[in-house]
């Protein structure tokens, strides 16, 4: 009967129930959407991330760690087959592929300009460019002396699909060496200043023009992005075990910047939930305080009858905990609509130094539906246990004096 | 209510004050609300406090219904000294042997007048099938059996009363105290309250003492005392103890 009392005394004045209920719905409505807005963020960037770096990559330590350039650490052929096999062997990989990065110059007889290039396997990892190609196509031929533009660099050169350009670089043993490829597609990519730069070509033509057989790393994906920790962990072992001289990195230690912006975001979700939160605790206290005031008289008559003072106590606490269930459920129902309507518009926005309008989604999930109602629950919770307490405090005799 | 068993002890004493003192500090002033009163209440009695408003009655009362502690002086309980028990033992002898009517009903808003007969039976953890049929059995003794889904503010003040005097019997209580049971009804129901009260007492021998100020309340007890200034000034027995 505890919960049948707090919850007719809920519906008691109901005026005053309805305002409360408002208060913490608003609040959870705000911060679920928040929550929604900054997971996606931070989910976007890390699928962004991973899709470009896999989600762990294999090289020598040093170009992994940034103390060696690519050439200066290339992973020879009879080192990789050994790594490939250990990588094949571990649980949940998804995919696997090598790169070479390099720099040089691209241009025609009018002029050059810089050229970071990629040199891929087209097979394994085209289709993430193809889905973002601006014309032309993408990469086939793995030894092809083909390439694919960033947009914007091509149309600095003032090329398009089917011309051709010459690319200049210095080769593993450093040496000058130069090819004449021909433009294949161009690619449009979020990062405008990396779209001015970016070429990409086969690896087997890259190891070509470099005068190398060797790779500069292994990008790993997985199926589940929390497994990378374990994964790389178990494959650091398998490699020292068999003597393969590779290090591991996780996608997370090659892009330091991203665990500052997830921090940023996640201070800013931290901040938006203490502020519902002292938003929903006040606004009950206040409710609270009143309704539990104006029952004093009850609390003498439930003690004179032999109510224990705990009794007293819980039979409050569960009023509020029972406002702030409702509020809560009524704040993230409204949360998720809200969520849902926004993502069904549709809306994108082009970021700062950006190139490409990016979705601005909000995620529906239980990450932003549990924290707002345990946010509902914990305010509501704290803000009657000081009505609640000074209530049960009372003597019988001072309670029932009360008007 | 299956207590006319208790009958076969009538007599034993079932409340007891000595020489029972009540100070109340106003302000830099400390009054005597109750000074040295004795006081036996025992099995089956019906017994009435008499005395003008400000005389000690509800303190006496209070005190009696182990609400309030003593300044000074005892209050037993089927003999057993009171004043060094704590409040959970205090509270556990009100909810398993005393009942309470009050002057103004004081019956919880948002329950029907049913569950808040139920209530008591909720504190002392008594089976769900039993505190029914005890409910359903009480409230066809004071003739609310057609109202018991009403909330209270649907009901008369007698009918609030009625259900006020429901709860406190509803438990099987040792002993029944009212504070001014009459005082916020008007003549005609106080006297059907009265004899409501009066009825259960003989019927059940359940011990009744209630504290008033209204003379009309007087003639239905077996014995009265009148308080004044804190002081019991005077006892008359009207009636002689009936048989069990």
């Amino acid at each position: 009967m505890t919960l049948t009392i707090a919850a007719r005394n809920v519906l008691r004045n109901r005026r005053r129930t309805l305002i409360s209920l408002l208060v913490i719905a608003v609040g959870l409505t705000i911060l679920s959407f928040v929550l929604g807005f900054v997971g996606e963020a931070i989910r976007a960037t890390e699928r962004s991330l991973v899709m470009e770096l896999g989600a762990l990559q294999i090289g020598d330590p040093r170009v992994l760690d940034g103390r060696a350039s690519g050439l200066e650490g290339l992973i020879p052929p009879e080192v990789l087959e050994r790594a490939l096999a250990l990588v094949q062997a571990l649980p949940g990989v998804t995919g696997v592929t090598s790169q070479i990065r390099f720099a040089g110059l691209v241009g025609d007889a009018e002029g050059s300009t810089l050229l970071l290039a990629r040199g891929v396997v087209p097979e394994d990892c085209m289709d993430e460019y193809a889905c973002v190609l601006a014309s032309g196509r993408a990469l086939g031929d793995p030894v092809a002396r083909e390439i694919v533009l960033g947009a914007r660099l091509a149309a600095r050169l003032g090329v398009e699909a089917g011309d051709r350009v010459n690319v200049a670089t210095g080769t593993a043993a450093g040496a000058f060496n130069a090819a004449t490829v021909t433009v294949v597609g161009t690619v449009r990519l979020a990062d405008s200043q990396a779209e001015e730069r970016l070429g990409l070509v086969p690896l087997g033509f890259a190891q070509r023009l470099l005068r190398t057989d060797g790779v500069e790393r292994v990008l790993v994906w997985l199926d589940d992005l929390d497994q990378a920790p374990a994964a790389a962990a178990a494959l650091a072992d398998s490699f020292s075990a068999a003597g393969v001289p590779l290090g591991v990195r996780r996608w997370d230690e090659l892009t330091p910047f991203f665990s500052s912006i997830a921090t940023f975001w996640r201070a800013f979700s931290g901040f938006t939930t203490l502020a519902v939160f002292v938003l929903v605790f006040f606004s009950v206290l206040e409710v609270l305080t009143i309704a539990f005031l104006e029952r004093t008289r009850e609390v003498g008559t439930v003690r004179a009858l032999g109510a224990s003072r705990g009794r007293v106590f819980v039979g409050f606490v569960s009023e509020g905990l029972l406002l702030g269930a409702l509020g809560g459920l009524l704040g993230v129902a409204s949360g998720i609509a809200l969520s849902l309507l926004f993502n069904a518009l549709g809306l994108s926005f082009v970021p700062p130094g950006g190139n490409m309008p990016q979705p601005i989604r909000v995620s529906v999930g239980a990450a932003t539906v549990g924290p707002p109602f345990l946010v509902a629950l914990g305010a509501t919770l704290l803000a009657s246990l000081y009505p609640a307490g000074k209530n049960a405090r009372l003597t019988v005799v001072e309670a029932l004096r009360a008007l | 209510m299956g207590q006319g068993s208790f009958c076969y002890v009538k007599g034993t004493p079932v409340l007891e004050a000595r020489e029972l003192t009540k100070f109340y500090t106003l302000g830099k002033e400390k009054v005597r609300a109750l000074d040295r009163v004795d006081f036996t209440a025992r099995q089956g009695d019906f017994t009435v406090v008499n005395g003008p408003s400000g005389s000690g009655k509800s303190t006496l009362l209070n005190l009696l219904a182990l609400i309030d502690r003593p300044s000074a002086g005892e209050v037993l309980f089927e003999g057993k000294p009171t004043s060094t028990l704590p409040e959970r033992a205090l509270a556990h002898l009100r909810r398993e042997k005393i009942g309470l009517v009050f002057q103004t009903f004081n019956l919880i808003p948002v329950l029907s007048a049913a569950e808040n007969v139920e209530y008591p039976l909720l504190l002392t953890r008594t089976p769900r099938a039993e505190r029914r049929e005890r409910v359903r059995a009480i409230l066809a003794e004071v003739g609310l059996s057609d109202l018991a889904r009403r909330r209270p503010d649907e009901l008369s003040g007698g009918q609030r009363q009625r259900v006020a005097v429901a709860r406190a019997l509803v438990t099987q209580p040792r002993v029944v105290l009212a504070d001014e049971p009459t005082a916020n009804l008007d003549s005609a129901t106080g006297k059907q309250i009265m004899e409501l009260l009066q009825g259960l007492n003989r019927e059940h021998c359940v011990t009744f003492v209630v504290v008033t100020h209204d003379p009309a309340v007087v003639p239905y007890a077996e014995r009265v005392l009148t308080i004044r200034d804190g002081r019991i000034g005077g006892e008359e027995r009207r009636g002689e103890p009936r048989p069990a």
